[in-house]
């Protein structure tokens, strides 16, 4: 008899999710819910997407909480860049450096770096750090979207009664204009306020996100070798003992 | 008294009762969905079991796998006596607390 399997990434996203000792009892609980119950009730897609959320629902359980402080980092800053002094300069300016560090954007390489190591450390496997952090940013990054999206009209309203955000509005799209790229240029003179901040926003979000794609991999790639190393050297240290 | 047990930590503890000896991982699952009345994922069973095990209230052992699980291996699922002695604590947590009230509670209008 054939048996129908689960779709093979999320399978192979499972086994690098799982620690060393449950890793073959949990894949193997899902494997057989899978063909025994979901497949048959809910059909091929259904049952595909049941499978995907448990596995979702695994890896947020094990790392929610490195995505938690990116997150609330990103919030912050863009709460501060947003409602400013009408001169421009940011409330935060006058604050000592010690307030400010926890808000430095290498708080945000260092959590990646922590999801790395954790990863590879609770797992013993240098791909199961690499897939924490890389969770890591896909989460912050669909979070990125969300918020942006929704804090879009009525931050810009806030915005509007902004002489700083005015004059900025007005330079960029009063500037001499560089040679359209294939006919699309964003920054015409008669752009309206929402329009030219919905642009930024998608700006933000494509550069932002490879930005911190690029960080999640160099730093989350660095910190599951470190975790790997050290869950090794722990490893022998108890059975020597 | 002792710490008394979230609530879908005592529907785990007693589906791992109610099952005896066919509780494992999958069958565990579908205990507390059953029992709960909702869909429950996979990862929060999970979770909630290593917790019990690592509070020393349920303990554990390798089966062997079946063909629909590719051969893979089941763990089985004991609660422990101290297990058992912390759901008595919470059941009786549970009852002091309700005691003197009329079931169900009304609204006040």
């Amino acid at each position: 008899m054939t048996m129908s399997n689960p779709p093979a990434i999320p399978q192979a996203l499972l086994h690098l999710l799982l620690p060393i000792d449950s890793r073959e009892t949990v894949s193997g609980d899902l494997l057989e819910e899978y063909r025994e119950a979901r497949l048959p009730a809910l059909g091929r897609l259904r049952a595909d997407f049941w499978y995907w959320r448990q596995v979702g629902g695994i890896w947020l359980r094990a790392y929610w909480w490195f995505a938690v402080p990116v997150v609330l980092l990103i919030v912050i800053h863009d709460i501060f860049n947003t409602f400013r002094a009408p001169s421009g300069s940011s409330y935060l300016d006058g604050l000592p450096h010690l307030a400010l560090a926890p808000m430095s954007p290498l708080v945000a390489v260092g959590l990646f770096c922590l999801a790395g190591a954790y990863g590879s450390w609770r797992t013993q496997r240098w791909a199961g750090g690499f897939v924490a952090a890389l969770g890591t940013f896909c989460i912050v990054w669909l979070f990125m979207a969300v918020w942006w999206n929704a804090t879009l009209y009525p931050f810009a309203q806030v915005q509007q009664s902004n002489p700083y955000w005015i004059h900025a509005w007005q330079w960029s799209t009063h500037r001499a204009h560089p040679p359209s790229f294939f006919g699309f240029n964003p920054d015409t003179p008669d752009e309206t306020f929402l329009r030219w901040i919905f642009w930024d926003n998608v700006g933000g979000l494509f550069f932002l996100g490879i930005a911190m794609l690029t960080m999640s991999m160099v730093c989350g790639g660095i910190g599951s070798i470190l975790g790997l190393i050290t869950s090794r050297w722990r490893s022998g240290e108890s059975q020597k003992s | 008294m002792a710490d008394v047990l979230g609530s879908f930590e005592q529907a785990v503890l007693l589906a791992i009762v109610r099952l005896d000896d066919g509780a494992y991982g999958r069958a565990i699952l579908n205990e507390v969905a059953a029992r709960l009345e909702r869909d429950v994922a996979a990862g929060a069973v999970q979770a909630t079991l290593e917790r019990l095990e690592r509070k020393g209230l349920v303990r554990s052992r390798l089966g062997t796998g079946t063909p629909i699980r590719d051969g893979r291996a089941r763990r089985f699922y004991a609660v422990s006596a101290e297990g058992v002695h912390q759901l008595n604590e919470t059941r009786t947590a549970h009852d002091l607390i309700w005691r003197g009230f009329a079931r169900p509670l009304k609204a006040r209008a």
